[in-house]
């Protein structure tokens, strides 16, 4: 008998045992993640990619590329001004990261010509890329951010000329489909959208694309496809003027306002304005370092308002001690400084004035100068997009600074026809004076200007008496430490490719 | 779930209530009774004889026996570890037996909260009595088990007060240096040790403690420590870990009311301190003079945040603290006012600040009263228990309030059903819990590495400049800070006094246990238990702030809740005269929900007002809300032979929501959220089955096979896109980095244990040894990705972890006489985990990274080991490789380059392992006469240490090794002065010769680490011993209080952590870092110094 009550105590377990499967049924809806949405249209990740490479942009110019290029040198914590870089992960992981939003834009848009989201994707995946091969040389593109679609968790890095050759298609293709394409474009934070944003979209392109020919052609001949482009304006637009200009216009309230808005005023001023860039300007009579610069402390105490840089790459002790002390040397311009970066009785400086450089009308002019005058392109006259570019960056500059701020930004009678500006001379000295002027015009431009220089060599970078890579100005960022961990076959094949060595002095395809 | 079937579960009951009776009246005479031991604790297992006959049974689980005898009979009761008792069957419903022998027969609580004989286990277990835990004590009680668990490693808060603790059982089975937490139970149900990180929006680091460190010492009446996953077999998925249970006091039979009284008053201070150089003030090596005028660069050298500067020789220099005067009128003004145009700043001596952090610090104290009101007659018991906890940490300001209200009851309704509560509710109250890590808000942070010893920081205590303490209507310049630099650093004092973490927490815990006996060998246990908390962030941060010009607000608010419900049918029975068997069969829902809920006001409108409604901009707001429910059903089953022989199976199948595919992706994977996993044990007193040498007087072997299953995170299968803050009028979207798996199977760990307890010398001398090893498969991480495939990480199944390890404990009764007793314990474990495989091909793991280094597991290497940048060195193996000596004669050695400074390696190399070779504890206790001596040391041998104190502290000037290369200052020309790095420079050729290139101090210390980049410089041993504990306590005889109804009242010395012996420079190499709720073991990161804790304890009861 008791068997029979035992066997009823094994029915209640059973039961529940059967109801405890039963209970699982609303384990899908528990286990459903109801804070965040699994899809979202295009336009609310277009907003994010934007903000997010533009927002590198402004950093790292100021973090190295604003230093490397001498328009700011460094009085405190001068490791990067003396070349001592380790790693610099900020470029790679911001595009790695932003990429992944961008595929996923580019998923949404199919290949879809008739989609503007898809060619104004192609515009950003290029220039990303660029930045990224540019600063690393060998990097994973065509196996890039394909963890989700493809179960690729270590991309192979690609060859540089391979990455240059895929840019170039997809900047052609992006200016080709968007020609045709809708304008039913939401998240353009660069442009707005609509007809008159996608017609400026086109122009990017095609301006990036002589970017990158100029970029690769001491590699290879362009020159037809520079050509090419210039014989078809139609089909082909480019910037034709500062509106043109790929820049991120910030907000003036938090958290969309410039950048550096929010830096402490110490960690501000380490970074000042460098003497190449005094020198030169001075030189010049170039009212523009009233944007870049502001008089020392010291000489404003004094009655006599000097802008007066320091050199770059000096030792820490030297850096400090220079011209007196940090009173005697320039602090970055006004425009650019953080909420609590004002002298004395300043008002702050205002959060939205300056803006996240992509590329400018000025540039273009200075590729096209330069183009013309190595006779690689026949169309246009050399001189007229070398004023071209000087008068619209003094215009640009004009346009940013505030008023309020009462900066003397005019272009100085007779700037134009002075020997140092005047397009006079040998083609070399011609080319240095587009260069020159170019080098100015890309202030706070990312790190175009140190790419720049790695290709013409011009105008000249001398290393700091204080530096820390025998002399040598670095060409490359050395690849993430963590790779090493987490993809070390590829790093480790790219890294002989380019010939077994990874350091900042490892020339890249572009420079070899 | 149960709801439901209560009609049929009523009608079950009924049977049973009916079958019983009709054995009672069946019955002659039926004597039932209950076997104590002398700490009221039941006895299972003990033989009960009726004197002179061969009827015998044995008492269950609860200690009730029930046996046939006339009241006349007398009962021999006998259980191994106690002294036999003989009483008559009539006064046999409460017996007391008198523990004999030390530690034998001790009742262990094991898993679901089922008593069992220690003897009987085939796995290790070990256990803290409550009054080890409420004399010498700590305001996170986890913290007590270092040193006394072997195998334990406790790794306390870097943030002072009462922070969460890092606890590992074996070592660490997981690759995800998360999950290798055991999990919490108290009285049998489990709770929440969630941590939930206190970093992001711009802040710093806040550790507010995990779950844990929230449970009151005072109502524990044990910790057991389950190791193994055969103890914990039954606990499921979170126990794969180790198990930490928690038994709760209750009360105990007594005329009238009992009352206890515990009051303990401790001072801290720091017990060691950074050592900082003070010789030379602020400045940038220029050898030049220092003034200050507006702290940020006006001066000479006033911007600067380093130590670099002039040495003290009283030389008089304007300074921040130095008085300023007007028209040569002095003024109430010092330098550091800038708002007093026309002052002058009268220069003041040039002396150092000596005792800078040590003046900053404060004694912090800890007051803990706890009074119980105990009772109880023979169908229950009570206890009501109110304690309060006042805490004030070493740094000022930060506090902790804790009050905590438990009840704990049981009553026998009827003979055949009881009840048993407790619920105990906290309320945690910390107006300031300090910021740690890197950054401007940590007090650490400017103290090690960029304080120099000219700032006297006591004359910091003024947190605002002349007439700008925000009193007025509001502009941004009407609340300025008062201090010593306006450049990069806040006054200390503001971030302590202003700059506010405060936590305001409400808890409770609460279960609800319901037993029915059916029979005296069958009962059902139908059990429920909450535990929800409610907790509200509160940070404040004040305008001027570096980081904040115009202040900000943050609150976050979180509500975490577990329920279990779970019922347990036990059955114990003897099977003719020489078996008995246990068996049980139960079922768990767990019910997890969290609510996580933030608010930021990133600037104010008026200083001082911290309210969301004074947001200057718009509010940013994120709200997460979590949940997850597992179902399980399990049994056990066992069986014992002649109380010799026991073997013991367990089973448990879990149903896991979080393993659930939601039905939009339903088709797309692959579900198994069900999974079932077992153990079995056997033990055998060995000592009972053979004949053995005397010397034995006792030994057993066990072992062990058990399985673990485990499942994830809620919501691991969806790709969601996050918000992140708008651009103006453009919505942003971004898809989440971490790639999300659809076919997660649940994770299986197996792992084997055996072991031996033998007692020699009449049990005065114990060793109990445990050889364990575990492998875990499948396991379930969070496996970081290349971002160049566009995720930094992907759930997967992966690997196969090895871990494996002995633990020793010796235990000795050196003199054991009628008034002098001297016992001596020696807990000893050793480690090792290795990564066996992992999946996709992929060779390395990598589990964490800080400063330079970062942790991972490599395939085939231990677990834990450390990767960082290391020296270039000479090597004369290989030929093609760089730096290669044929001579030989400079093999090792560091190479510099020719400017003098170390070559970095361009690889990261190993640099160590932060795992300990080996742990120790130990511990002795001299008893005479009711005085009490007793002592723990904790030891810890290998493992090593990243220090960032070391890096940046050399780069600022701060700490004493900066004194190397600076003897007479920083002329070069001067003996003494600058730093040849020894080592060697290779030249063209590839000659090796000795460096001789010498670097100014300033320069030197940079380079060591490469400006931050080599890790090898800076890493250290981090063995060492502590004195644990150390306690003088004296029980006054209760003759002494005459007709007082005190008694049992004891008074004590306690100290903890009173002594630190070790290799690591500046800090207490007992520490890890912390980011993001996620503690990096192995890495230094600022951490407030620890404590040191001594004061006195007072006990009595009534």
């Amino acid at each position: 008998m008791n068997y029979m009550k035992l066997f009823k105590i094994i029915i209640l377990p059973s039961l529940l045992l059967v109801i405890m499967a039963g209970c699982t049924k609303d384990f899908e809806e528990v286990n459903n993640n109801k804070n965040n949405p699994t899809s979202v249209t295009a336009d609310l990740l277009l907003s994010g990619v934007i903000k997010n490479m533009m927002d590198r942009q402004v950093n790292e110019a100021w973090g190295i590329g604003n230093i490397v290029a001498q328009h700011h040198a460094k009085i405190q914590f001068v490791n990067e001004d003396r070349y001592g870089w380790n790693e610099r992960n900020d470029i790679w992981n911001t595009v790695y990261d932003n990429y992944r939003n961008l595929q996923n834009v580019l998923i949404l848009a199919k290949d879809d010509p008739s989609n503007p989201y898809y060619g104004v994707s192609l515009i950003l995946k290029s220039w990303m890329f660029s930045l990224v091969t540019d600063a690393y040389g060998d990097v994973p593109y065509s196996e890039a951010g394909k963890a989700k679609t493809d179960g690729v968790y270590q991309p192979k890095y690609d060859k540089q000329e391979d990455i240059y050759t895929g840019i170039l298609a997809d900047l052609k293709k992006a200016n080709e489909v968007l020609a045709t394409s809708g304008t039913n474009l939401g998240g353009d934070i660069l442009y707005g959208g609509g007809a008159t944003g996608i017609l400026k979209w086109r122009k990017l392109a095609n301006s990036l694309r002589i970017r990158y020919l100029m970029r690769i052609s001491k590699k290879k001949n362009v020159n037809a496809d520079l050509e090419a482009i210039l014989n078809d304006p139609a089909n082909n637009p480019l910037f034709e003027g500062n509106g043109d200009n790929a820049e991120l216009k910030y907000l003036a309230a938090a958290p969309n306002q410039w950048p550096l808005y929010g830096s402490r005023v110490g960690s501000f001023d380490e970074f000042r304005v460098s003497k190449t860039l005094t020198d030169r300007l001075s030189e010049l009579n170039d009212t523009r370092i009233n944007v870049f610069g502001r008089p020392t402390q010291k000489s404003v105490a004094a009655g006599t308002p000097e802008i007066k840089g320091i050199p770059n790459g000096l030792s820490d002790v030297d850096a400090l001690a220079y011209n007196g002390g940090v009173q005697g040397v320039s602090r970055v311009g006004y425009t650019f400084a953080c909420l609590v970066c004002n002298d004395g009785n300043d008002a702050p400086p205002a959060p939205d004035a300056p803006r996240a450089l992509w590329m400018t009308y000025a540039e273009l002019q200075f590729l096209l100068a330069e183009a013309r005058e190595k006779g690689m392109i026949t169309t246009g006259n050399a001189e007229t997009y070398y004023l071209n570019g000087i008068n619209a960056n003094f215009a640009y500059w004009q346009s940013v600074v505030p008023a309020a701020y009462n900066l003397n930004v005019t272009m100085p009678t007779g700037y134009l026809t002075q020997a140092k500006v005047a397009y006079t001379g040998s083609t070399d000295d011609k080319l240095a004076k587009i260069a020159l002027q170019k080098w100015i015009s890309l202030y706070f431009n990312g790190l175009e200007a140190w790419f720049d220089w790695r290709r013409t060599n011009m105008p000249a970078i001398v290393p700091g008496p204080a530096n820390l890579n025998n002399n040598k100005v670095p060409v490359r960022y050395i690849y993430p430490l963590a790779a090493q961990s987490l993809n070390p076959e590829n790093r480790a094949e790219a890294v002989k490719r380019q010939g077994g060595t990874d350091d900042l002095n490892t020339k890249m395809w572009l420079l070899q | 779930m149960l709801y439901p079937n209560y009609p049929r579960f009523a009608q079950i009951i009924l049977t049973f209530l009916l079958l019983t009776l009709s054995c009672l009246a069946m019955a002659q005479r039926t004597v039932s009774g209950k076997v104590f031991s002398t700490e009221n604790q039941p006895v299972p297992g003990a033989t009960v004889t009726v004197k002179g006959t061969d009827k015998k049974t044995m008492t269950n689980n609860d200690g009730d026996f029930s046996i046939s005898a006339n009241d006349n009979d007398i009962l021999v009761i006998s259980s191994i570890g106690f002294d036999n008792r003989e009483v008559k069957a009539s006064e046999a419903s409460r017996i007391e037996l008198t523990a004999g022998v030390k530690d034998l027969g001790e009742v262990v609580v094991t898993a679901l909260g089922i008593k069992k004989d220690k003897k009987k286990l085939g796995y290790a277990i070990q256990e803290v009595k409550g009054e080890d835990l409420t004399v010498a004590r700590e305001t996170n009680v986890v913290n007590q088990l270092a040193g006394k668990i072997a195998g334990v490693t406790v790794v306390g808060s870097p943030s002072g007060i009462g922070g969460s603790a890092r606890v590992s059982i074996r070592g660490e089975r997981s690759v995800d240096i998360n999950k290798n937490q055991p999990l919490y139970v108290v009285d049998g149900v489990p709770i929440s040790n969630a941590i939930t990180g206190g970093s992001g929006r711009n802040n710093l680091e806040v550790d507010f403690g995990n779950g844990a460190s929230f449970v009151n010492s005072d109502d524990v009446e044990s910790m057991s420590v389950l190791k193994g996953p055969a103890a914990a077999a039954l606990y499921g998925s979170r126990a794969a870990n180790g198990v930490i249970l928690i038994k709760t006091k209750s009360g105990r039979r007594q005329k009238g009311i009992g009352v206890e009284v515990n009051s303990n008053l401790t001072f801290e201070s720091a017990l060691k301190l950074p050592e900082y150089q003070k010789v030379y003030g602020q400045g940038n090596g220029s050898g030049g003079d220092f003034a200050f005028v507006n702290g940020g660069g006006g001066g000479l050298a006033d911007g600067t945040d380093e130590g670099w500067g002039p040495a003290f020789k009283g030389q008089l220099y304007p300074q921040f603290n130095s008085p300023r005067t007007l028209n040569g009128q002095a003024t109430e003004f010092t330098g550091g006012d800038l708002n007093t145009p026309g002052t002058v700043i009268t220069p003041t001596p040039w002396v150092a600040d000596m005792d800078n952090l040590k003046n900053f610090l404060r004694t912090g104290n800890t007051f803990t009263n706890n009074v119980a009101l105990v009772g109880g007659n023979k169908d229950g018991d009570f206890r009501l228990s109110y304690t309060n906890l006042n805490q004030k940490g070493i740094v000022p300001n930060t506090d902790l309030l804790r009050n905590t209200i438990s009840v704990s009851g049981g009553y026998n309704l009827t003979p055949k059903l009881s009840v048993r509560t407790f619920v105990s509710y906290i309320k945690s109250e910390s107006d300031n819990r300090p910021s740690i890590s890197y950054g401007t808000e940590s007090i650490m942070y400017l103290f090690n590495c960029w304080l120099p010893a000219s700032v006297k920081v006591s004359d910091m205590k003024r947190l605002w400049q002349n007439g700008l303490d925000g009193n007025r209507p509001y502009s941004l310049a009407d609340q300025k800070q008062y201090s010593w630099n306006y450049n990069y650093h806040d006054n200390p004092y503001l971030t302590v006094m202003e700059n506010t973490n405060g936590q305001y927490y409400d808890r409770i815990i609460g279960n609800v246990n319901l037993k029915y006996d059916f029979t005296n060998w069958l009962n059902l246990q139908l059990r429920t238990a909450t535990d929800w908390s409610n907790e509200r962030r509160e940070y404040r941060r004040a305008f001027s702030t570096q980081r904040f010009p115009f202040g900000e607000y943050r609150e976050v608010a979180i509500v975490n809740e577990e329920r279990n419900s779970d019922f347990l049918f036990s059955f114990n029975k003897s099977a003719g005269p020489d078996f008995a068997i246990t068996a049980t069969l139960g079922g768990n829902q767990m019910r997890q929900k969290s609510r996580f809920n933030e608010q930021v006001a990133g600037q104010l409108n008026i200083p001082g007002i911290y309210s969301l409604n004074n947001s200057r901009i718009a509010l940013v707001a994120q709200q997460n809300n979590i949940e997850k429910r597992i179902n399980s059903l399990y049994g056990s089953a066992g069986v014992a032979y002649k109380n010799k022989l026991f073997l013991d199976f367990t089973g448990r199948n879990d149903w896991s929501s979080a393993l659930t595919l939601p039905d939009e992706l339903k088709d797309l994977g692959t579900e198994v959220n069900s999974y079932f996993y077992s153990s079995v044990a056997a033990s055998a007193i060995v000592s009972d089955i053979i004949r053995i040498p005397s010397v034995i007087s006792f030994w057993k072997l066990r072992a062990s096979f058990a399985q673990v299953g485990n499942d994830t995170d809620p919501f691991s299968f969806q790709q969601t896109y996050n918000r992140s803050e708008p651009f103006g009028a453009a919505q942003i979207y971004g898809e989440i980095s971490s790639l999300a798996n659809l076919k997660l199977k649940p994770e299986i760990s197996s792992a084997y244990e055996f072991g031996t307890d033998i007692r020699l010398l009449n049990n005065r001398i114990g060793v109990d040894v445990t050889y364990y090893q575990s492998r875990t498969k499948n396991q379930i991480l969070n496996l970081p990705l290349d971002p160049t495939s566009g995720y930094s990480s992907r759930k997967i199944n992966a690997g196969m972890i090895k871990n494996y390890g002995v633990e020793v404990m010796l235990t000795g009764s050196i003199i054991k006489q009628q008034n002098f007793a001297w016992d001596a314990f020696v807990n000893f474990s050793a480690n090792r985990s290795e990564v066996l495989e992992l999946s996709d091909g992929l060779s390395t793991y990598v589990m964490a990274g800080m400063n330079s280094v970062s942790v991972e597991a490599r395939v085939g290497e231990r677990m834990g080991n450390l990767y960082g940048i290391g020296f270039e060195r000479v090597q004369s193996t290989d030929k093609n490789a760089p730096y290669y000596d044929a001579s030989g004669k400079y093999t090792g050695q560091i190479v510099y380059a020719a400017n003098g400074r170390p070559i970095p390696t361009t690889n990261r190399i190993p640099m160590g392992n932060y795992n300990p070779d080996w742990l120790m504890g130990v511990g002795s206790s001299l008893n005479y006469k009711g005085i009490r001596l007793s002592f723990l040391f904790d030891i810890r041998q290998g493992g090593v240490l990243n220090s960032l104190t070391q890096t940046v502290g050399r780069e600022g000037g701060i700490i004493i090794e900066t004194l190397e290369g600076r003897a007479d200052g920083y002329d070069l020309s001067k003996p003494g002065n600058g730093v040849i790095g020894q080592g060697v420079v290779m030249d063209g050729n590839g000659n090796f010769t000795p460096n001789t290139t010498k670097l100014t101090a300033r320069e030197w210390h940079t380079a060591w680490t490469n400006g931050r980049g080599i890790a090898e410089s800076v890493m250290y041993d981090a063995s060492f011993v502590k004195l644990r504990e150390l306690q003088i306590g004296y029980t006054i005889p209760d003759k002494v209080f005459g007709k007082l109804p005190v008694r049992g009242a004891t008074i004590s010395l306690v100290g903890r952590n009173l002594f630190l012996w070790d290799k690591v420079p500046h800090i207490d190499p007992e520490t890890m870092g912390y980011s993001g709720g996620t503690a990096v073991p192995g890495v230094e990161n600022m951490s407030i110094p620890s404590s040191r804790s001594y004061g006195i304890n007072l006990s009595f009861k009534l």
